[in-house]
């Protein structure tokens, strides 16, 4: 008997956003579709392709780029093979956009049913809790301390350290907490994850609450991505139920289990201490540290808080291809970083790749030039908390250590690509607005501060050559800066000091 | 009535329940009512006036009904780049609302959000649980249409 057809229709929110569900809904339906077998696949990760259908026949997996196309006028599975075949269908993993990544936390995104419990452990998936749990804990932690791994939510503190901090406290109960609230604009590598490889995120939570000795899990999921909730959902029980979550995991005697918690639309509850606040059934407001969450967090017991991309770094890194994570780069930016390409770019998408690498490099090798084919004016890099660079800085690296010489951050992640009709000083007026709508309003500098700072902006967006508006912006961002309680506010004048520095006579006259 | 004290319970045993019983009333009832409230007071042991504290914090839970389609339309930087300003201002145009209201036929709310993790195929625009990348006027009307 021939192996079926295998037709791959991607279910994840950008592919669906741009026609997946339509295409799934018209091909399931096609006459003769019995003898196929529809596979609906996580997203590969360039966007721009979406959504992207394959076929594999006899072992050779093609696709094609259905935007825009009109499925709807084909009866039968064979006219829709013939058009696919008309479209000069290519295998993804040979285009340089794939290929040039360095794929190691995102190896198996695209691949097959991101619940597919068999595809993930034959993909090298649980092997490596599986030996944790025969390893002592303070092995595991060691081992990712000398990996060089740092948190990939914006803070890029080392993982290692975090875990250890967790680990010496003496408490009958901790708590790891998944921060999975990925607020910043410009930014869906979290998403990707939790909708294309859960497995990966809940083996990454299990082994570091092994190796801290937590017994409960929370992942703080944001509201706004509805369909990562429905695949950590499943994931979560089709883990349970193969005994890879819950009582004595995997004959073992460690105990785990994960709880999915939901925000109800606070960019500031991304910030650690709010999310705790939110998760014990509170107003989002930041507490003030000391004390760590590492020793006084979750409900007052230890907790071990990590975004997701960190948490799915945990089982790569174990499972042997650790010395090609750890060999990238170097410092605090050492291993690959998902770097997320958006914005008016052409060719958008996650680019998974070592931090050493310079803002002109990933434009010119992975997302060419604009969508709208006019010039690049402004890169924002590292979310609303992050800078921008003009269009003569492409020479600007992107590893952790370059960009905060410049009062710039890697943040999460992401690179949002202008055009030269942005305006620069709207830019800085939405960094100061968006503050203002998100502070949680607990510390002044930031609730009244960013009110005061739109004022400010939209004064010199009228006259653009008063010296006292612009003395008064500049003492009003220090100020931020220095009193603020979280990054909201301190980091808030980051954006807005880069358009003074970079953009010469955009928001004030020189 | 009971339904309402049922949905509630079976979050008061569960560690910081108040939010995920907040979520379950505003999905059940689209709103969280005052009747709501002195229930959530209730049954977690709170006044009135710290479950109104907790829910007024958050943008996913509204005193008052939602249209019964809710729009959300992106206005983070990726899809500022790709001119979500003037996507926003067409629909306001359209539906003859300012954002963070509702038509009067109880039809169509419209709102803002920052980000939906769609940020590579912008404008995004959110329509009850449904994501439209690269969306338009034309687009987001059409689904309407088609839902209606």
């Amino acid at each position: 008997m021939n192996t079926p057809i295998k037709i791959y229709i991607p279910n994840e929110t950008a592919s669906n956003s741009v026609g997946a569900i339509e295409a799934h809904r018209t091909i399931s339906r096609l006459k003769g579709i019995e003898e196929a077998r529809i596979i609906r696949n996580g997203s590969w990760g360039a966007f721009w392709l979406e959504p992207f259908i394959e076929v594999e026949k006899e072992g050779h997996r093609k696709g094609v780029c259905y935007k825009s196309v009109d499925l709807s006028t084909f009866n039968t599975i064979d006219d829709f093979l013939k058009d696919f075949e008309s479209r000069q269908p290519f295998d993804i993993r040979e285009i340089d956009f794939i290929k040039k990544q360095k794929r190691i936390v995102f190896s198996r995104i695209g691949m097959d049913d991101p619940l597919d419990i068999s595809f993930y452990q034959n993909s090298g998936g649980y092997s490596a809790l599986k030996n944790a749990l025969n390893l002592d804990q303070q092995t595991i932690i060691d081992k990712i301390k000398k990996s060089g791994l740092t948190g990939r939510g914006g803070a890029a503190f080392p993982t290692g350290i975090k875990m250890q901090t967790v680990s010496d406290q003496d408490n009958s109960l901790k708590y790891l907490a998944c921060n999975a609230d990925e607020g910043d604009g410009g930014t869906f590598s979290d998403r990707l994850i939790m909708e294309s490889d859960p497995f990966a995120l809940i083996e990454g939570m299990t082994i570091a609450a092994f190796a801290v000795g937590a017994s409960k899990g929370f992942i703080y999921l944001r509201s706004e991505y509805p369909l990562a909730k429905t695949y950590l959902t499943r994931a979560i029980e089709i883990a349970r139920k193969n005994n890879f979550l819950g009582k004595n995991i995997q004959s073992s005697d460690f105990d785990f289990d994960i709880d999915l918690r939901i925000g109800a639309g606070s960019y500031v509850c991304g910030e650690e201490t709010a999310m705790m606040e939110s998760i014990e059934g509170r107003r989002g407001l930041v507490r003030s540290k000391p004390p760590l969450p590492a020793i006084n967090g979750l409900f007052d017991r230890p907790t071990l808080i990590n975004n997701v991309v960190t948490l799915a770094t945990i089982p790569p890194l174990l499972n042997g291809s650790h010395s090609d994570f750890s060999d990238l780069g170097s410092g605090k930016s050492t291993g690959t970083m998902p770097f997320q390409l958006c914005g008016n770019i052409q060719q958008s998408g996650l680019v998974e790749t070592g931090f050493d690498i310079t803002i002109g490099e990933i434009i010119e090798n992975y997302g060419k030039g604009t969508k709208t084919g006019m010039p690049i004016h402004a890169i924002q890099i590292g979310g609303p908390l992050g800078i921008y660079l003009s269009s003569k800085m492409m020479s600007t690296k992107l590893t952790i250590e370059s960009l905060q010489t410049i009062k710039g951050s890697v943040g999460h992640g992401g690179i949002v690509i202008f055009d030269d009709t942005v305006d620069m000083s709207e830019q800085a007026k939405f960094a100061m607005e968006f503050c203002a709508k998100e502070s949680c309003g607990k510390c002044t500098p930031c609730r009244i501060g960013s009110i005061r700072g739109v004022e400010i902006i939209d004064r010199l967006q009228k006259n653009s050559s008063s010296k006292e508006d612009s003395i008064l912006l500049n003492e009003l961002c220090k100020t931020m800066e220095a009193t603020s309680l979280c990054a909201m506010g301190g980091m808030t004048p980051n954006p807005i000091y880069s358009i003074i520095n970079n953009f010469p006579n955009e928001l004030i006259d020189e | 009535m009971k339904k309402l004290k049922e949905t509630i319970k079976s979050f008061t045993e569960i560690e910081g329940g108040l939010m995920p019983a907040l979520h379950a009333v505003q999905e059940q009832e689209g709103h969280i009512s005052k009747n709501a409230i002195s229930e959530l007071a209730h049954a977690f042991n709170y006044s009135k006036a710290e479950v109104l504290d907790v829910l007024t914090y958050y943008d996913d839970f509204t005193l008052e009904p939602s249209g019964e389609h809710v729009i959300r339309v992106c206005g983070a930087e990726a899809c500022q780049s790709l001119k979500s300003k003037e996507l926003t201002d067409l629909l306001t145009d359209h539906f003859g609302l300012n954002l963070g209201e509702t038509t009067s036929d109880s039809k169509i709310t419209l709102k803002e959000v920052f980000c939906l993790g769609n940020c590579a195929l912008g404008p995004s625009v959110m329509i009850n649980q449904t994501v439209i990348g690269e969306a338009d006027k034309d687009k987001v009307l059409s689904f309407l249409d088609n839902i209606e």
